[in-house]
């Protein structure tokens, strides 16, 4: 029971420790990309800091609702995420301890894809109750990229479920850990989750739903102040919950927190590096985009798959 | 002794409400209600009796039955409950209009005729059942006149088709069979051969996929859904198509059973396959039409014929927890769907009709607990954790996933994706972003259009939080069809591989917003300010004028918008205006003049003597 406790309280704390670092980290990389010297790695502390202290305009309850069950929903997502270590039947590492995942058996990957929807859903509804019209061109292509990676991204979980007859993440991981990871096993499903990986962290080129030059950074045009403190936590833990889906999908998770840290870290500085030398494209391109390369490389993983079996 | 009184109690209201409309409105008013009421209590007290009952000893030389089981009380009550909500509803939408006192006595005589559907025990009550429902369902729709005409004239010629299938299939069973009581047709159609199987499968299965409508059959329900005055559609959409499903339960699972069923067919070409993938089409390509709609009330229909899929999908699928989920999802659509045009119907109410996404918008303000109910349905059709739709969703994936079917799974899942934007697009386009200046004044809407409307809202989240409740029900309705029993706890499933918990999952999200709401709180607090002060990069932006809603997924549209035209029913339309042309070109035999039918006369005397003389047919 304890130790159920304290996994409830360190699987959000890791996400939002290394999701504000992540975050940081990004502007770093991509500042030494473009030859600058760059913030320091901790700017989106201070600056979460800083607007807790700010004033801010607020326009109604569901307003503010939109982002404490955005903020919310990504916490409790990161629950059902195994962050790393071994169920009992493979602990063979001398390093390795318990899965860290408190909410395994209450659903699986089935419940983890929804409630990923928490986020972006919630802040649609916030940003709908503004009146700001900006904000609501930004829910839209945000609706229209979610789709667009979604086609590859379902087919990819489906293939990587199929593959392993499981629906529960924690049973994909341990399997893994047993008999090779998902990227040697799935290697074209690997490929296109790669691929959409940027839309889904909503990253360049794939940033299209808070082009600030564009529509006024669209769905977080009337957000600031605490509101914004709270987003910015919000974006940072979708990012690490993107990421370590990944992880525990292809890279079969890790045998402890730090190995499995490490991974995310590289997961997500190789994302990075292809989003930094992108343009921004447009939505139209990036339903293109996502339903040829990423959609065609899993649907042929799927049929293998299915074929093999 | 029960259900003949709920049937008379139903069917003697109709009647009576009509009278009663003639001598007063609050007198027909308070009837409806009353009587509507009453079948729920009386459904509430003989829910979960057993048995069976002959009404009418002798018919034709046959015995008309009822029967009482768990399946029959499960869909009972949901007809019931949406059918009083609907007419609680009625009581704002329908006053002062004309064709009141035919709503509500059409509208009982269709929920006594529901009713006797799920109640019959032969399958010649049934089909009686069946004929009235459609007949006073096709008055309704039709109730509106102008556009509503040509929709229920579409309906009542594709039910027509449906019930002839179904006429066909009875007549076969009884010559077949030479019993009609279900018990003994199920027993007879074990022994019966595989062909025989399969007519009765597919001519029952006619009748019932085009009430459900399911793809191809689907195309009467757009218009009738959308023309029907809004408490109506609640009905039509949340219980009415529902008699199609509760046809393919009481065919695929009762009749012809478990044993027989999954052995139709040769080779991959089986019913279950083709029902499958009938059902995944019915999901998909629907689920895109709607988003593409900009009519409030057509948008839920094409969404109805989306959820409609799943429920077919589960069912044909076959398995424990697949069936369970289907049937589970049922009552989950009719709760959130009954919802959701009650809330659109309420919204036209308060805004003199309108019910063009593009025309409203920032409602929200002005109607609270309507945006907030129909938040909480429209995210039950997503299937979002903590809504009735969330654990019949997820019945249906894990089979489809774990028993290696997932290219049905994924049909499934973009299904849900795509139900995301159209909920999105309709509830952002009617309740957020801008008011548009003519609707400054509208008020919320009345308290008996907010009562059920917060019911239902009310169930769907009970049933969220604690799905144990009809989930029991569910798995008790499979048991009865030969299916391994499942673990059923009150927050879900308990089982080695894969449980659910959804306390789990509530406890989580409550917790976790309150320590965020928490935080929240200890950040600096700025002021409340109007909805039209807002940012836009130094340019004031205009009051009332600038909301997004036309074209709202204009890519999406312009790149999807070609390869989803509605085929089948261009199709059948040109079935229909050659078939007049025919029957334009037969019309002129008949010229008026005497001279020419003494003609046809002695030419057909004449045709009869040649054939005798030549061939001797006689």
């Amino acid at each position: 029971m304890v130790s159920k406790i304290l996994q409830i309280v360190l699987s959000p704390a890791i996400a939002l420790v290394i999701g504000m670092l992540l975050l940081g980290l990004s502007r770093k990389v991509i500042a030494r990309i473009h030859r600058r010297y760059g913030p320091p790695i901790y700017q989106p502390v201070i600056d979460v800091v800083r607007m807790m202290s700010q004033a801010s305009i607020s326009h109604g309850a569901l307003f503010e609702l939109g982002v404490v069950l955005a903020l919310a929903g990504s916490i409790v997502t990161v629950l059902f995420i195994p962050l790393g270590g071994t169920s009992a039947a493979a602990g063979s590492h001398p390093l390795a301890h318990r899965l860290l995942c408190p909410l395994s058996s209450s659903g699986g990957l089935l419940v983890v894809i929804y409630l990923m929807l928490f986020g972006p859903v919630s802040i649609a509804l916030g940003a709908g109750a503004s009146e700001n019209p900006n904000a609501s061109i930004g829910v839209s292509r945000n609706m229209l990229l979610a789709l667009a990676y979604e086609v590859p991204f379902l087919l990819v979980i489906l293939a990587v479920m199929s593959h392993y007859g499981t629906v529960s993440l924690a049973d994909i991981v341990s399997r893994q850990q047993q008999s090779g990871w998902g990227v040697l096993t799935v290697p074209l499903s690997t490929v296109a989750a790669f691929l959409i990986l940027p839309a889904m962290l909503g990253i360049r080129p794939f940033d299209l739903a808070g082009a600030p030059q564009e529509i006024a950074s669209g769905p977080l045009a009337e957000y600031g102040g605490r509101y914004l403190a709270l987003l910015t936590i919000q974006n940072g833990i979708q990012l690490f919950v993107v990421i370590a889906l990944f992880v525990n999908l292809f890279l079969g998770g890790g045998v402890n927190v730090v190995t499995f840290l490490l991974k995310v870290f590289g997961v997500f500085l190789a994302a990075e590096l292809v989003s930094a030398v992108l343009p921004r494209v447009r939505i139209e391109n990036a339903l293109k985009f996502c339903w040829t390369w990423p959609t065609g490389l899993a649907l042929a993983q799927m049929i293998i798959t299915v074929v093999s079996k | 002794m029960l259900p003949t009184t709920i049937l008379i109690v139903a069917f003697a209201s109709a009647g009576l409400v009509y009278l009663a409309g003639k001598v007063h409105a609050r007198l027909r008013n308070a009837l409806a209600v009353l009587s509507s009421l009453v079948l729920v209590g009386l459904i509430g007290l003989g829910y979960g009796a057993w048995g069976e009952l002959v009404y009418v000893p002798d018919f034709l030389g046959l015995e008309l039955v009822l029967r009482l089981n768990l399946l029959a009380w499960f869909f009972a009550i949901t007809v019931a409950a949406v059918v009083s909500l609907s007419t609680i509803f009625s009581l704002s939408y329908m006053r002062r209009k004309e064709s009141a006192n035919f709503h509500y006595s059409a509208t009982l005589a269709v929920e006594g005729a529901m009713l006797g559907i799920v109640f019959a025990g032969d399958l010649l009550s049934f089909f009686i059942f069946w004929e009235i429902m459609s007949w006073s369902a096709y008055l309704l729709i039709s109730c509106n006149r102008g556009r509503a005409l040509e929709a229920g004239l579409k309906y009542i010629i594709m039910s027509l088709v449906g019930s002839c299938g179904m006429l066909i299939g009875l007549l076969a069973v009884y010559t077949g069979l030479g019993v009609l009581r279900i018990p003994l047709v199920a027993e007879g159609m074990q022994a019966a051969s595989p062909g025989f199987v399969l007519l009765v499968l597919l001519t029952f299965g006619l009748g019932f996929g085009i009430k459900s409508a399911m793809v191809p059959l689907h195309t009467w329900l757009p218009d009738a859904h959308s023309e029907a005055a809004s408490p109506f559609s609640a009905v039509l959409s949340g219980v009415l198509i529902k008699m199609g499903i509760y046809g393919f339960v009481l065919l695929m699972y009762v009749v012809v059973g478990l044993k027989l069923l999954f052995g139709v067919g040769a080779a991959w070409l089986t019913f279950r396959h083709v029902l499958c993938w009938l059902g995944a089409i019915t999901v998909v390509i629907p689920t895109f039409i709607a988003v593409l709609q900009t009519d409030a009330k057509r948008l839920l229909a094409w969404s109805s014929i989306g959820q409609i899929g799943y429920i077919i999908l589960g069912l044909s699928f076959g398995t424990s927890l697949a069936v369970a989920g289907a049937i589970f999802h049922a009552l989950n659509h009719a709760l959130c769907k009954s919802l959701l045009f009650l809330a659109v119907g309420a919204v036209e109410h308060n805004t003199g009709g309108v019910r063009d996404l593009n025309k409203l918008g920032g409602l929200a303000k002005r109607m609270p607990v309507t945006f907030a109910c129909a938040l909480l349905a429209g995210l039950g059709l997503i299937g979002i954790p903590l809504t009735s739709g969330f654990v019949p969703k997820w019945l249906i994936y894990r089979s489809l996933i774990e028993d290696g079917y997932p290219f049905l799974a994924l049909a499934s899942l973009i299904g849900t994706w795509g139900a995301i934007l159209y909920v999105y697009k309709l509830l952002h386009n009617i309740f957020l972003g801008q008011l548009p200046e003519k609707h400054r004044e509208v008020r919320r809407a009345p308290l008996s259009m907010r009562i059920p409307i917060l019911l239902l809202g009310l169930g769907i989240l009970v049933f969220g939080v604690v799905p144990g409740i009809p989930l029991r029900v569910v798995q008790a309705i499979g048991e009865t069809f030969g299916f391994a029993r499942l673990k059923v706890t009150l927050w879900g499933l308990a089982s080695e591989a894969g449980a659910l918990n959804v306390l789990n999952i509530c406890l989580a999200i409550v917790i976790a917003f309150v320590v965020v709401f928490l935080i929240m709180r200890l950040g600096a607090k700025g002021p409340q300010v109007s909805q039209e002060d807002s940012y836009a990069a130094g340019s004031a932006v205009p009051v009332g004028r600038y909301h997004y809603t036309v074209d709202f997924f204009g890519p999406l549209s312009r790149m999807i918008a070609p390869y989803l035209k509605d085929r089948v029913d261009e199709f059948y339309s040109w079935v229909g205006a050659r078939a007049r042309d025919v029957f334009s070109v037969t019309r002129r035999m008949y010229t008026g003049y005497a001279g020419t039918y003494v003609l046809y006369i002695i030419s057909f005397l004449a045709l009869l003597i040649f054939l005798q003389s030549v061939w001797k047919v006689w």
